[in-house]
């Protein structure tokens, strides 16, 4: 194979073929990997930390963090899924040591009235509006919800990982849910 | 919704007096578990089914957020991924020692398990349509003339000759181990893991070449054909 067809065939390789070259120490698969996910990855981690300067950070800490245990992942095709564990722990971790621990706020997000999004297509308006909801929430119940609708964790993971009881997680995804959907039905 | 005026309405309520006595949290749970068994007392209540609507189009909402986000950040551009790859540590990988001669005091000739792979993985040039993925040493190799077997995963372009390559592939990886360690190599066991989507051509259906007497790739244990999960 030529080099631009070669490298061509990585970049269009399954992820279980691309991670377990980089297992082996192919820099060249693991760049694949990087330019694959960054994307997704920046986006998940904004959710966790909007309007954080850290998101950048975020990700490239995880891709060293993957680069070092790769050869210990045992299901090389479930590597996105993997990559988004790494993400969201990395950005939990900068949260926490961002804002004091005590800090889960019972306070009642409160709806600006300049927050209505833009009336486009459905789809398009629904989407920005679960967006603007989810920007409204108070951090503790938007983490949750982040962690558990986006990052498809288990309750008891996402209690372990904000080290919360998980009474509280379970109070706070309710409220998160509560607020969500009422917001969105005011803009339905 | 036929023969349940009070369904359209009335409004969306998130509490419990709203709900039939249920709470949100109850609703969620209820929907986690696919709605089974049915809870009548869940679904004959209008507050309750309007509520799970919300819920459902949130939850079918998720995923389009996810895709609107991602679409919305920047192209990952060539230098953030070089700054990645200038912060790992590429000697990470390289494994064990394997010694390239017979122990002769005072003399010391080895290479290293992660050269080995890289050696493993260049074989796949002379093979079309290949792509070599994990691989393995198995055996003592720390000690010069240990039988060994190597053991990898390779993905295949679609319309690739797969028996026909695998056998080049390992007639390759045999000589270049060959020519460049002094591993004592009993077995190559190579696994499809992957084979990639196929090119279309236009005016019929793509071909799966077979050539005539070629052999079953007894060696192949997994063949994992599945198009849709190839990206």
């Amino acid at each position: 194979m030529s080099g631009e067809r070669f490298s061509s065939a990585l970049e269009n390789a399954d992820d279980r073929i691309v991670a377990g070259r980089a297992a082996d120490g192919d820099a060249a698969a693991f760049a694949v990997l990087v330019r694959r996910y960054t994307p997704m990855m920046r986006a998940y981690a904004r959710r966790i930390l909007p309007g954080s300067a850290e998101v950048d950070d975020v990700v490239q800490d995880t891709f060293i963090t993957a680069w070092a245990q790769l050869p210990e992942l045992e299901n090389l095709e479930r590597v996105k899924s993997w990559l988004m564990r790494i993400t969201s722990r990395k950005a939990v971790d900068r949260l926490r040591s961002s804002r004091p621990h005590a800090d889960i706020d019972l306070v009642e997000p409160v709806a600006s009235p300049a927050a209505t999004p833009p009336r486009r297509a459905e789809a398009l308006a629904s989407v920005a509006a679960l967006s603007a909801a989810l920007k409204e929430l108070p951090d503790a119940q938007r983490e949750c919800w982040v962690l558990r609708e986006l990052g498809d964790y288990g309750y008891d993971e996402i209690a372990e990982e904000l080290d919360l009881p998980l009474s509280t997680v379970r109070g706070l995804l309710a409220r998160a849910r509560k607020y969500i959907i009422v917001r969105m039905e005011q803009w339905r | 919704m036929t023969g349940e005026p009070d369904y359209d309405l009335k409004t969306l309520g998130v509490e419990p007096e709203e709900l039939d006595g249920f709470t949100l949290e109850d609703l969620t749970d209820y929907l986690d578990e696919g709605r089974t068994p049915p809870n009548p007392a869940i679904e004959e209540s209008a507050g309750c089914r309007l509520a799970l609507d919300a819920l459902e189009r949130l939850r079918a909402l998720t995923p389009e957020l996810l895709a609107a986000d991602v679409a919305a950040e920047p192209a990952t551009d060539e230098g953030w991924v070089q700054g990645i790859l200038a912060g790992i540590a590429l000697d990470a990988r390289a494994g064990r020692r394997i010694p390239l001669t017979e122990e002769v005091p005072g003399r010391d000739l080895g290479i290293t398990e992660g050269a080995i792979r890289g050696l493993i993985r260049a074989a796949e040039t002379a093979v079309p349509g290949v792509l070599v993925g994990r691989c393995f040493i198995d055996g003592e190799v720390e000690e010069f003339g240990v039988p060994v077997r190597i053991r990898l995963e390779i993905g295949v372009a679609f319309g690739t000759p797969i028996p026909a390559s695998v056998e080049l592939l390992r007639t390759e990886i045999a000589a270049r181990l060959r020519t460049h360690t002094g591993l004592n190599v009993t077995g190559i066991d190579i696994s499809v893991r992957d084979v990639s989507a196929p090119i279309v051509v236009a005016g019929g259906e793509p071909a799966w070449p077979e050539p005539a007497g070629s052999e079953p790739t007894r060696e192949i244990h997994s063949l994992d054909i599945n198009p849709e999960d190839n990206r």
